[in-house]
């Protein structure tokens, strides 16, 4: 087995950056698979993807366009 | 007028600080790589096209690399010409063949040297900018920059007039973001641009006698609410920051929030005599050919063109008025006064929840008051003491530069605590008949008004409901300039019972550290001040005093050189110190008093100098 290596960009821990923790993962070309280095996460192209959608869960205004800004 | 005034700094730095370690993973390191050197100069020719094509000028901090580099010497004498763009001088991007053969390290943070090096390196950065440019810098910077250093600065380059001083918030939250790895410790600073004592960067001076000399602005603005809570490289007025917290639709590529926070910031011009800054600070590895994180070269260009293109909007439309550094630290001279302090009213405009912090700073203190609990003060520095806190190689704090707190949520509990113990925060507690309400569990919002010199938050009335009384009860905050204190006023508009008396409890938690982690609370003396004087040499017993109408109630915390007190508008009310215990290593300064409907009870928190 081939030593791990980037993947084509650096994806994160989909489950470390929802604990505010930026970890770049290596990617397992015989699994097809990321890993991460710190905790127990692997997950294919596909499913970093996926967690990535559901980290964005906290940021419910972030498709908001905020025009008024009278907050007092 | 009002004024919005935008900072956009670039820097041609030969090997970006993540390129080489990141996107350069799997070759050995070669600091000198031609393709690095190319790379990098493409991505600043990048920025510098990106500003100028939406008309704003830009603050170019040449590299001590950058300045053994023809081309991009080359490049600022001409952007320069075009534009009138400013040619500073960064203290950022050390690293080059040059530096590590003189220096023999890899350090390449320059308030972490020794003293001796960072005189050395400065004269040599200087000296080396002089020959190339025939004129020193009127702006330099880095993520932070100590006291001492930029004593010596000022004192050898007297042209130096603004710096890049601190970046806000940035502390152990962004070393645990970084896997523990990233060493910028600089949290309890201002957020805004401000002119730093010469006793220590993040305290504003108070008069011309601690005045550094130099105007400082700080490293990107950050949201104020999400930065003090997550990772601050991930919510400033940088466009690749954006994308780092993944605040972007991952389809449309579209980050509406960036605007919102240009925004918010606009909008706290309001709040400071009609005047609003921004900074805009993005680091060549962030445009990096090979993405960065999860994003492709292309949204990263796409972010940082659109963050241009708002600005430039806004300058078209009259809105913004764009500056370099060096015009920047004039203008600001003129506007401020030292004692003037800095304001910002901010609402969440993230998270989808209406929270409201209201930050404060000048040169005394700076301080957070969090409406969603009830206007409970949450985050204090005591800027009155004006820490000297020498940092680097050689000295008490080699990395720790942050400003200490008495009073911190996050790192120190805050209201919550898990089973025992208690946490930092300035509140009051109302008591009837056995039963116990804290404000902060009183979510309120807060509106601004200023008199004079006074700022004030008044702050929606909250209801507060016993078994059988409610009690309708408003919060007032002053902030009374140059008085080093915060005067807070409950009134109690109303009760169920007219005749009911209730118990207010007037308290804050406090202790001091600059990290999550307790510090040695041996040394702290506390007193209750009055017709006789009653102490506790702090040592962990868990006692208490108290005294019938003190005149204050105290705390003095030689380590961080500063002396808090609590005192009160009525002679009737009680005073009390009370001390911890290993288990809960803080103490409590407060006053009881019994008060009726109508009541108005006032008590300041006061901050000075401890000698």
């Amino acid at each position: 087995m081939a030593q791990s290596g980037k993947g084509k960009l650096n994806y994160r821990c989909p489950s470390c950056f929802m604990r505010d923790l930026d970890i770049d993962m290596f990617y397992d070309k015989d699994k097809d698979e990321y890993y991460c280095i710190r905790c127990q996460y692997t997950g294919n192209e596909k499913d970093v993807l996926e967690k990535n959608e559901m980290v964005r869960f906290r940021y419910r205004a972030m498709s908001e366009r905020i025009t008024k800004f009278d907050f007092d | 007028m009002d004024k919005f005034v935008v900072n956009i700094i670039h820097r041609p730095e030969m090997v970006p600080e993540y390129a080489e370690k990141v996107t350069g993973h799997g070759k050995a390191e070669d600091i000198g790589r031609k393709a690095l050197l190319t790379e990098s100069l493409d991505i600043f020719k990048a920025q510098q096209r990106l500003a100028h094509e939406n008309g704003l000028k830009t603050t170019i901090q040449m590299t001590y690399a950058s300045l053994f580099n023809e081309e991009a010497v080359a490049l600022a004498k001409a952007d320069h010409e075009a534009y009138g763009d400013e040619i500073a001088l960064s203290l950022l991007g050390l690293p080059c063949k040059e530096f590590r053969e003189k220096y023999k390290t890899k350090d390449f943070c320059i308030w972490m040297f020794s003293m001796e090096d960072k005189k050395s390196i400065v004269d040599d950065i200087f000296a080396k900018f002089h020959e190339t440019f025939g004129f020193y810098p009127e702006s330099t910077g880095s993520y932070y920059l100590d006291a001492d250093l930029t004593n010596y600065i000022k004192e050898k380059y007297p042209s130096v007039k603004c710096a890049v001083a601190t970046c806000w918030e940035e502390g152990p939250k962004a070393y645990h973001t970084c896997n523990n790895s990233w060493y910028t410790l600089f949290d309890g600073g201002p957020w805004a641009p401000w002119i730093p004592s010469k006793q220590n960067t993040h305290a504003p001076a108070a008069n011309k006698e601690e005045d550094s000399g130099i105007v400082a602005i700080p490293h990107l603005s950050r949201d104020l609410i999400a930065c003090y809570d997550g990772n601050g490289s991930n919510f400033g007025t940088h466009p690749q920051n954006v994308l780092r917290g993944m605040i972007y639709d991952s389809k449309t590529w579209e980050y509406p929030y960036m605007y919102n926070l240009i925004d918010q910031y606009r909008s706290l011009e309001k709040y400071n005599n009609g005047y609003a800054y921004n900074m805009m600070f993005v680091g060549p590895a962030w445009m990096n050919k090979m993405g960065r994180w999860e994003a492709p070269y292309e949204l990263l260009e796409k972010s940082y063109s659109d963050g241009c293109a708002y600005y430039g909007k806004l300058k078209k439309e009259g809105k913004l008025i764009d500056m370099t550094m060096a015009e920047f630290a004039d203008y600001y001279r003129e506007k401020k006064s030292y004692t003037e302090p800095e304001c910002a009213l901010w609402r969440d405009i993230l998270y989808g929840s209406d929270k409201q912090l209201f930050w404060y700073c000048d040169p005394f203190m700076r301080a957070c008051v969090n409406m969603d609990q009830g206007g409970a003060i949450v985050d204090l520095r005591p800027y009155a003491a004006k820490l000297e806190w020498p940092v680097g190689i050689g000295t008490k704090h080699v990395q720790d530069a942050s400003y200490p707190f008495l009073i911190q949520e996050k790192y120190r509990a805050g209201y919550f605590t898990h089973y025992a113990g208690e946490g930092t925060v300035r509140s009051a507690k109302l008591s009837y008949n056995g039963e116990e309400v804290d404000l902060c569990l009183c979510r309120t919002k807060a509106h601004f008004s200023q008199e004079g010199n006074t700022r004030t938050l008044t702050l929606d009335p909250v209801d507060i409901e016993f078994y059988d009384l409610a009690v309708k009860l408003q919060t007032k905050i002053y902030f009374e300039e140059a008085s080093s204190n915060i005067k807070i006023e409950r009134t109690v508009l109303g009760m169920s019972n007219p005749e009911a008396k209730v118990e207010l409890n007037e308290y804050m938690v406090a202790c001091y550290g600059t990290t999550e982690y307790p510090e040695d609370m041996t040394g702290i003396t506390l007193k209750c001040e009055g017709s006789e004087e009653k102490s506790i040499a702090y040592e962990y017993k868990c006692r208490e005093e108290q005294l019938a109408g003190a005149d204050a109630v105290s705390a003095v915390v030689p380590a961080i050189g500063t002396k808090v007190s609590l005192t009160a508008s009525h002679k009737d009310a009680v005073g009390y110190v009370r001390e911890g215990y290993a288990f809960s290593p803080m103490f409590t300064l407060g006053y009881t008093k019994t008060i009726s409907d109508k009541e108005v009870f006032a008590t300041w928190l006061n901050l000075e100098k401890a000698n």
